[in-house]
């Protein structure tokens, strides 16, 4: 009889992405050592979690408040019928173990806020953005610029998508937008086309791995636009806005 | 009229003299916008002082909040 699964050893794994021109062992020793948050786990967090995982990425901690609903599977392709009910860091948890067991998945059934954010987010490298509405993104925002932990800040509704990261030498999402408390967010009015969070949080993965290997150039000051409907994508640059009520001006310090 | 480029695109649009009526005519809430004139980002405080000339270059984008 044979065994189940294969024995497949860290070094298959990644050895397409070694074999890329700029990411060196110590890249890969930086992905392994390295401990992602993944803050929302619905359809950005769902397409974000499993590229993470999947090239090496020690520790990922999954923070989410809610369980998964019948509505969600049309998009959040982690989950299936089983699923419905359970909560999404648990469900999501689970998927992740049988694709990539050696990283360590983290599950916190939580919803980030001013008074919990701080604890929730200690020890970890880099942020992705999988939240849902404008408030929480406000004060990941600040926190992003108090602490110089980098932020993959993701949106997507009908069928346009954003990507930006709020990084150390970048400006703040303040910057830009002001506060976002009050943004459009809500799939169940507006809808969203499910492949559209799969572009977002793939192009969010790649950020977060780009940020760990110390490789390539990340989104920082620049925001990218998808537009599903008419098929475009587009690259606003912008600067730190002097007077800007979060980062003053200075952008995001540099972190310790 | 005047003409501006909005988005990467040649618009005329009826003469505004602040950024904020430019969002007005163009029906745009100011929550959650970003607005760079010429490649400059205006804060929304400054949506109702800050002048727009002919030839001025814009870009007008929503947060996008889902996820």
């Amino acid at each position: 009889m044979s065994a189940p699964f294969p024995i497949i050893r860290d070094a298959d794994r990644v050895r397409r992405l070694a074999a890329l021109p700029d990411v060196r062992p110590r890249a890969l020793e930086r992905l392994r050592e390295g401990a992602v948050g993944v803050v929302g786990v619905g359809g950005l967090g769902t397409a974000a979690a499993p590229y993470l995982a999947a090239a090496g990425v020690g520790k990922i901690r999954l923070i989410d408040p809610d369980v998964v609903h019948a509505t969600d599977l049309g998009r959040q392709i982690l989950y299936g019928p089983g699923d419905v009910g359970r909560p999404k860091v648990e469900a999501a948890a689970a998927a992740l173990g049988i694709q990539a067991p050696a990283t360590v998945v983290e599950a916190v059934v939580a919803r980030l806020g001013a008074d919990n954010g701080a604890g929730l987010l200690a020890g970890l490298d880099v942020i992705v953005d999988g939240l849902d509405d404008g408030r929480p993104r406000d004060w990941l925002n600040a926190y992003a610029v108090e602490t110089g932990t980098p932020v993959v800040f993701g949106g997507a509704l009908g069928y346009e998508g954003q990507v930006v990261v709020v990084a150390p030498s970048g400006p703040c999402l303040h910057c830009l937008f002001g506060s976002v408390a009050d943004a459009a967010a809500d799939c169940a009015r507006e809808g969203v086309l499910g492949p559209l969070v799969g572009v977002i949080g793939s192009f969010q993965a790649a950020e977060a791995l780009k940020l760990l290997m110390g490789l390539g150039t990340p989104l920082r000051g620049r925001l990218l636009q998808i537009d599903l409907f008419g098929g475009g994508i587009r690259v606003l640059p912008f600067a730190p806005r002097p007077g800007c009520a979060v980062c003053g001006g200075q952008g995001v310090p540099r972190r310790g | 009229m005047m003409t501006l480029t909005v988005n990467g695109e040649r618009r005329e649009v009826p003469v505004v003299a602040t950024i904020g009526e430019l969002l007005d005519h163009f029906r745009i809430q100011h929550q959650a916008v970003g607005v760079l004139i010429n490649g400059e980002v205006v804060g929304r405080a400054d949506f109702g002082s800050a002048p727009v000339h002919e030839g001025d270059t814009l870009d007008i984008v929503r947060f996008v909040g889902g996820g």
